[in-house]
Parts: C-alpha cells; sequence; structure tokens
C-alpha cells in the first residue's frame, strides 16, 4: 500500500472520527434537556414571560437556539439534523449570554490563547529538548539525577498553584519591598488604563504590544514551566534509548568524537518520537490552559469555556470542543505524515 | 552508572515464589533513594489521612467561622510577640476540675454549692449553685450599685477561676460563652413573678479588684441547658484587660497579669420590693443553677497552627482533612481506571481483529476529546458529589492503561507458552488471567502510581473551579477560596501556600515512588 492509499484511508478515518465527535457533543451539551428537561431559553426568560408569549414567538425564540420547546422524538430527530448541518456549514450559532455569533466570540479571544500557549510550548520545548540532550550525555550523573528529579517535581506540580505563587512573589510582595520597580501585573490581558494613551500616540501599537508583554511573561512562565518537565524527560528517555542501538556503536567504532556520535546519530534518530508530541501539543494548542488562565485572569478561550460552562452557554462550549477536536484529529494525521517522511524506515499500511 | 547497570543483571527474582521475589524486589527498591523518600511522605500522608480526628484542632468543614478572617499562623507572633494570639483562654471550659466557690455576706449559709464530673459517656460536669431561701430578710447592699457591676444583696455565691493574660496587648474582640439551665422549687416556680426575684451573673475581675459585670440573666428560666454567646463590647474589654497593658514606663495599673472569671447566682432588689410586698418575708423556694460551659475566647491577629481562611474557618484542620479526599479520590479513581483500562486492553490485545479494532477507536476517540474541559462539563452535569468526581477522573485515565496493556498482550500472546497451554485445551479466560496478566502486571504498577498523580491533580484543578462538593474540606478548594477573596492581597499568603504544598508533596512521593518502580520492574522498556 502506497503513501496515498494511506493517506485516503486516514483522511476517511478522520471523517468519521470528526463526526462521532460531533454526534458525542450533540447529547453531551443536551444531557440537561434529556434527563432533567431543562432547556436554557428556560434560564434566559421568567415564567411570567413565557407565559404571556404566544406560542409562535416561543417556538421562534427556540428556533434561534436550534432548539423546539418541549420536544418529542421527531423534534430531536429534527433538532439532531439541523445541529449536524450547522456544525459542518460552520455555522455554531449564537451565544444565549451575549446574543452575539459564538465564532465573533472565539476569535475575539483566540490570539490571546494562541500567543499564550504558543510562546509558553516553545520556549518548554527549547528548553527541555536542550536540557534533555546535555543530561543525556552521561546518565546517571549527579546533573541527570539532579535534572530528572527536578522534572518529576515539576510533574508532581499543580500548575495553578505555580501560577498563584509566582503571581503572589511577582506581582504582589516584590513591587512591595522594590517599591515598584520591579513588578508585574495582578491580572488581566491588557492594561485598560492606558487606553487613552495608545490611541493618541503614534507608537501606541508598540505601547500596546509591550503591554501585552509584561501580562504575558507571568502565565508564561507558568505553563512553560508545567510543560518542560514532559518534553525533558521525553527527549532524555528517547536519547538514552538510541544511544544504546547498534550505530551508535558503529559510529564510535569509526572514531567520531562523542559530540558528533551525540548530535548527529543519536539527536536524530531520537528527535523522531519528539515530532509526534510537539505535533499533539500543537493539536491542543487552543484548548487554552483553563486553570491558568482563571488565575492571570487572561482574556483567552479556556477561561471562555469554563465560564460559558458554568452560566450554561452551551454553544459556545460545544463549538469550542468541535473545534478543538478538529484540531487535535489534524495534528495527529500530520504527525503521523511527518513521522513518515523525516523516517524513511516507516512503511504505510 | 551503577543504577543502570544493576538493572539488568536482576531478571532472576521475577521468576521464583513470592517471598523471593518480595524480597528480591524490596532489595532492589531500596537501592534508590528517591523512592524510600516517596514512600516516607506517602506514609506521612496516610498517617495524617487516619489521624485525622486527632491532629486536626477545629471544625475542618470550610464554612465552620471559628475566628476572623485571615488570621496569620501562630508562629508568625514569634516576631510579633505581644501580637494577641486568637485562643481559649478559659482554663477549664468543660468544669473536669473543682472551680473556687464563694459565699458571701450574713446570710450565706442559704447557698450552697457542688461539683460533678462526668463518669460515664453522654454525661457532663457541672457545677451547682444553689440558693434555698426560707421567709426571712436578706441583707441589702445599700445604695445599690449604680453601675450594676455588683449584685443588689450582699449574699450571694458565686465560683472563680482564673487565668494569665500573656500579652501586653488589649484582644481586638472576646466572646464569652456560659451554658446553664436554672431548676426553680417552692415560691420560685409557683409565684409569677418568681422568675425576676434572682439572677445569674458573670463577671471579669482583674488582680486590682475591680469586678466588670459581662452578662447577667433574665427571666424565664428553664432547666434545660441553654447556650449563652456573649459579645463583649468595647468598654468591658477595655475596663477588664486594659491595666494589664504597661505604659511607656514599663508601668500598669493592675499588680499583675491575671483575670478572674466568676459566675455567680444572686438575689435581686425586688426580692426585697417588689409591687409594695416583700417578697423575700414570704418566698420559701430554691433556685439551683446547673453550669455546664464557661469560655472565653480571645481574639487576636493570629490563630492556631496555620491561621484562618477567608471564611474565618481553621486552616490546619482543613488541611489535615483535605488529605482524605485526596488521597481518597486519587486511589479510588485510579483503580476504577486501571480496572477498565486492563480489561479493554486484555480483550483487545487478546482477541485482536474487530474487537480490537472497536475498542482501538473508542480510545482514539476519547484522545481527541479535550481532556479537562470534558471533565468540567461531565462534572457541572453529574453534580459535584465525590462518587461523581471520581467517575468523571476515571472515564478519562484509562485509554493510557489499555494501550499499555494492550500492547503487552499483543507481545505475550504469541509466545511459546500461551501456544502450549492453548494446546491442551485451556479457555481463553483461564490462558488470560493466569498467563497473560502476570507477565502484565509489572508494568502496570508504575503506571497505576503516575495515574494516582493524575487523579490528584485533575482532583484539585476541578476542586479550585469550585467544581467539587463546597462543604468538603480539600486543599484544591482551599487555593480557589485563597484565589476568589484575594488571599494574598490581604497579606494572607499562608493561604497560598500551604495547601499547594500538600498537594505537590503528596503527587511528588506518588511519582518518586512510580519512578522507582519503573526503574527497578521494567528495564525491558529501556533496553527496548
Amino acid at each position: 500500500m502506497g503513501l496515498r492509499e494511506y493517506v485516503i484511508r486516514r483522511v476517511i478515518y478522520m471523517f468519521l472520527l470528526v463526526v462521532a465527535v460531533v454526534c458525542f457533543n450533540f447529547f453531551l451539551f443536551r444531557l440537561p434537556t434529556l434527563i432533567l428537561g431543562v432547556s436554557p431559553v428556560d434560564l434566559m426568560i421568567s415564567e411570567e414571560l413565557r407565559r404571556n408569549l404566544t406560542r409562535d414567538a416561543l417556538e421562534q425564540l427556540y428556533l434561534r437556539f436550534g432548539l423546539v420547546p418541549e420536544p418529542d422524538i421527531f423534534d430531536w430527530i429534527y433538532m439532531f439534523w439541523r445541529y449536524i448541518v450547522n456544525m459542518f456549514t460552520g455555522n455554531f450559532g449564537i451565544s444565549f449570554v451575549t446574543q452575539k455569533p459564538v465564532i465573533d466570540e472565539i476569535m475575539e479571544r483566540l490570539p490571546n490563547t494562541l500567543l499564550l500557549m504558543g510562546t509558553s510550548s516553545i520556549v518548554a520545548i527549547i528548553i527541555g529538548i536542550w536540557t534533555g540532550v546535555r543530561v543525556a550525555a552521561e546518565p546517571g550523573s549527579r546533573k541527570d539525577v539532579g535534572a530528572v528529579t527536578l522534572a518529576l517535581f515539576i510533574y508532581s506540580l499543580p500548575i495553578f498553584w505555580l501560577g498563584m505563587m509566582l503571581l503572589m512573589i511577582f506581582a504582589f510582595y516584590l513591587p512591595a519591598l522594590t517599591n515598584g520597580l520591579i513588578s508585574f501585573p495582578l491580572f488581566g490581558t491588557i492594561n485598560y488604563d492606558n487606553f487613552a494613551l495608545v490611541t493618541n500616540n503614534p507608537l501606541g501599537g508598540l505601547i500596546a504590544a509591550a503591554d501585552i508583554l509584561h501580562h504575558l511573561f507571568l502565565p508564561m512562565i507558568t505553563l512553560g514551566v508545567g510543560g518542560y518537565g514532559g518534553y525533558f524527560l521525553y527527549m532524555r528517555n528517547n536519547l538514552i534509548d538510541v544511544m544504546t542501538e547498534d550505530y551508535i556503536l558503529t559510529a564510535r567504532a569509526k572514531g567520531l568524537d562523542e559530540n558528533q556520535v551525540l548530535y548527529k546519530h543519536g539527536l536524530k534518530n531520537a528527535m523522531l518520537p519528539m515530532v509526534t508530541i510537539i505535533a499533539m501539543t500543537f493539536g491542543f494548542i487552543i484548548n487554552g490552559a483553563t486553570l491558568t488562565e482563571t488565575v492571570f485572569t487572561w482574556y483567552g478561550l479556556g477561561r471562555y469555556i469554563f465560564d460559558s460552562l458554568i452560566i450554561l452557554d452551551y454553544p459556545v462550549v460545544q463549538a469550542i470542543f468541535m473545534i478543538i477536536a478538529i484540531t487535535a484529529i489534524l495534528a495527529n494525521f500530520i504527525a503521523d505524515l511527518l513521522y513518515g517522511v523525516l523516517d524513511p524506515r516507516i512503511k504505510y499500511g | 552508572m551503577s543504577q543502570y547497570e544493576s538493572d539488568k543483571k536482576t531478571g532472576g527474582w521475577k521468576d521464583s515464589n513470592l517471598y523471593v521475589s518480595l524480597s528480591g524486589f524490596w532489595h532492589e527498591y531500596r537501592k534508590h533513594k528517591i523512592g524510600i523518600l516517596g514512600l516516607a511522605i506517602l506514609g506521612l500522608y496516610i498517617g495524617m489521612a487516619i489521624g485525622a480526628p486527632f491532629l486536626a484542632t477545629h471544625d475542618p468543614s470550610p464554612t465552620a467561622k471559628v475566628a476572623p478572617h485571615f488570621l496569620a499562623p501562630q508562629w508568625m507572633a514569634f516576631f510579633d510577640p505581644q501580637g494577641v494570639i486568637t485562643n481559649e483562654y478559659y482554663p477549664d471550659p468543660f468544669l473536669y476540675e473543682e472551680p473556687n466557690f464563694v459565699t458571701q455576706g450574713p446570710n450565706k449559709d442559704e447557698f450552697s454549692y457542688s461539683h460533678f464530673v462526668a463518669e460515664e459517656a453522654g454525661e457532663r460536669n457541672y457545677v451547682n449553685l444553689t440558693w434555698t431561701h426560707n421567709a426571712e430578710p436578706m441583707y441589702w447592699r445599700t445604695p445599690y450599685d449604680i453601675e450594676g457591676n455588683l449584685p443588689d444583696s450582699l449574699d450571694f455565691v458565686y465560683f472563680t477561676r482564673n487565668f494569665t493574660w500573656p500579652f501586653n496587648n488589649i484582644p481586638s474582640d472576646v466572646n464569652m460563652t456560659l451554658e446553664y439551665g436554672v431548676t426553680l422549687t417552692g415560691d420560685f416556680a409557683t409565684q409569677e413573678a418568681g422568675g425576676i426575684m434572682f439572677r445569674v451573673y458573670m463577671w471579669l475581675i482583674d488582680s486590682s479588684g475591680n469586678w466588670r459585670r459581662v452578662y447577667q440573666s433574665s427571666a424565664p428560666y428553664t432547666p434545660t441547658l441553654q447556650d449563652r454567646r456573649i459579645d463583649l463590647n468595647y468598654f468591658d474589654v477595655n475596663e477588664a484587660f486594659g491595666g494589664m497593658v504597661q505604659d511607656e514606663n514599663g508601668v500598669q495599673e493592675d499588680p499583675d497579669d491575671t483575670l478572674t472569671v466568676a459566675v455567680g447566682l444572686a438575689p435581686t432588689r425586688y426580692f426585697r420590693n417588689y409591687l409594695n410586698t416583700h417578697p423575700e418575708d414570704f418566698y420559701t423556694g430554691s433556685v439551683t443553677v446547673q453550669v455546664t460551659e464557661v469560655s472565653l475566647i480571645a481574639y487576636g491577629e493570629y490563630f492556631g497552627i496555620l491561621g484562618t481562611t477567608d471564611k474565618g474557618a481553621d486552616a490546619w484542620s482543613q488541611l489535615v482533612y483535605g488529605s482524605r479526599i485526596s488521597l481518597y479520590i486519587g486511589i479510588l479513581a485510579t483503580a476504577l481506571s486501571t480496572i477498565v483500562g486492563v480489561i479493554v486492553g486484555l480483550v483487545a490485545g487478546y482477541f485482536g481483529g474487530r474487537t480490537d479494532e472497536i475498542l482501538m477507536r473508542l480510545v482514539d476517540f476519547l484522545l481527541v476529546i479535550p481532556g479537562l474541559p470534558l471533565m468540567m462539563v461531565l462534572a457541572a452535569f453529574l453534580g459535584p458529589s465525590v462518587e461523581n468526581i471520581i467517575v468523571v477522573i476515571a472515564i478519562l485515565g484509562w485509554t493510557g492503561t489499555s494501550r499499555i496493556v494492550r500492547s503487552q498482550v499483543m507481545a505475550e500472546k504469541n509466545k511459546a507458552y500461551v501456544e502450549s497451554a492453548r494446546a491442551i485445551g485451556a479457555s481463553d479466560t483461564y490462558i488470560i488471567l493466569r498467563h497473560v496478566l502476570p507477565n502484565v502486571t509489572p508494568i502496570l504498577f508504575a503506571n497505576i502510581t503516575l495515574g494516582v498523580v493524575g487523579a490528584i491533580l485533575s482532583e484539585s484543578g476541578l476542586a479550585f473551579l469550585g467544581l467539587t462538593d463546597p462543604s468538603q474540606p480539600s486543599w484544591g478548594r482551599m487555593l480557589a477560596d485563597a484565589q476568589g477573596t484575594g488571599g494574598f492581597y490581604n497579606g494572607a499568603w499562608w493561604v497560598v501556600v500551604f495547601p499547594g504544598l500538600m498537594i505537590t508533596l503528596l503527587s511528588l512521593a506518588f511519582t518518586f515512588v512510580g519512578h522507582t518502580l519503573d526503574q527497578v520492574l521494567n528495564p525491558r522498556l529501556r533496553e527496548r
């Protein structure tokens, strides 16, 4: 079986997986309606208003959210059909709360989340791989044991707590101790007090960018540290494994110096599985980081999922679920393809 | 280097009998320092979870207010020796020891007292103050004490306990509790005005001998024991404690730092003249006051072992009880997900074909669903009970286990011993349980331990978002409370640091044990 056939098969499989996720979402977010008979419209309008509305007006209201009042089995089938059509035509509906299209709400927050998750992942990956390689050259050394212990410690750390600690130290105690010389913002993504400064200044864009980076620093460090442990351990273990392979022995026998063996022969092979991990990381990147975003009140998707869930704003949550699942599936696919391209030993089939 | 070489030489003990393999395992395990450290920490936590009722000093409920909010831990008073520590200062609130009894006045024979110590469970210690009156005049204070600090009669009974006030400061607030019941007989019970002929008093007496009345009772009375909670006003606190504060010359008003609490029973002026009658001349009967609790709580900036939370609850007790929830959820959720993962992995790997295909597609499906968001959705829909949280965490936890088990089973099932077992007619169940499963278990141990870490962290995350039971003390919820109420904006760093430290240390212990198990049991993984 060649590459083409493999790709076609994978694409069909991906499509089925997306369909499965879409169906799963439909039932997941209608569980309260199915089990308890509560519809989100009930939360919007009072009992009194409901009695005063005509049947027609009520149906129109429900229809706006793709719902039917007091649904029977046929209504469910109809709702399911409408939902499927909407999802595959990219119509995610409107938010129950803000009455704005869900896609607009998501796009508003997406850049913030991409910025936060992107920078922190890149930092974690680069430092993780770098230290992993450094340590794998001499497994069992004091340096190695120390680094592994540190990575295990990070693995056990509740990341949101790390965020709280950093926030407390760098945004509360340090500014007080240094008289505001070193100071980081306590909350938010951008400082709205600077609005006039930013709009009335020719360099306003730069000021805004600097302000966002200032706000970005602490959550980025938090997530970077949180991700670092995993990349480090994975890289180290891979490389130590690779270094026991026969071709490394051959390379050494050829008389190559240890650095060349490590970086040219070892690292290249050990990086292959890392590609999958990195691709998967970027697949889940729009997932955001609910806990860290909550700690730093970062205006991103992770916090948006949670806030919408708490006020039962289902269209938002189901749309984000759908988007995350599709990105994850795509990332998985790309990772597999990349793996094949990078490693000629892989045969498709 | 030695650590890695030793693993390779230890194939032998895995194949022998249980005792040999256990001691061989231990011999290998104890070489890893972090493994031992992990076990030690784990032991401490389990001890804490079991001993929680003994270790906790207060009600562990997050909403049980015991003091003002965000009080600092007691040991921080080390830097501030005069800072008042919030505590119970009455030496014996439940009256185990016999207090000092005093009867006074020319008619002191009318008064008696007794002290009773509980001997059986369900009984309570109490002090009885009794006044038995036979129609005859009492001796009255003339004129009456205008401020009302002293009773109207010179004849009365009281009991006292004293304590030393260790600080050179006035407490920010003082709450006192007096629990008592009153039994009346004779005219005191039958006459309409019987209830206003006497009063129960509580006084604070400083070492200069100034009496400050902080409580006086009023009718009606019942024999049932009832709590009287008394919040001392500013003047009471100042009067009673102010004399013990040194001025800048180191001189204080009162001779020493002793404060006396007195509880007494005395006739009122109505007993002398009530609507132009003289009850003292015709009343016959008795009044018995049964006191079961006297307490004095002084509030300051410091409280308990770890201070108080945003709701004024004791942080230490919550921290101690939090270990129960974390261990319980961590272990049970992992057990559940391991059972599911092992069954799915065994079935998929052993039978292969279509079964394998379907199960692995299910795993693929779960892997593309975002983890924490799904847990949030399920926790919000199912409700916050502990069982639901366990299920929610386990739903996503089994996929990794099932993949590991499946790949191991696929490697094992074509080996010769499985073939031969099948050849002599062993059933699938027998082969899975007797041959395949035992070969897969070592792989699982490390996986299980690391799974507990994930479950503990998930639980704390869900609790941090407020999706767990709000009445259960848990570390994640303590952090949520600290975050939601601006714990450190109020300078209360202890509500942020300690719960997080507890989570970190517990999961670190499991991580260390899991890492060590991985090194001891699965050297094959590294050799590949």
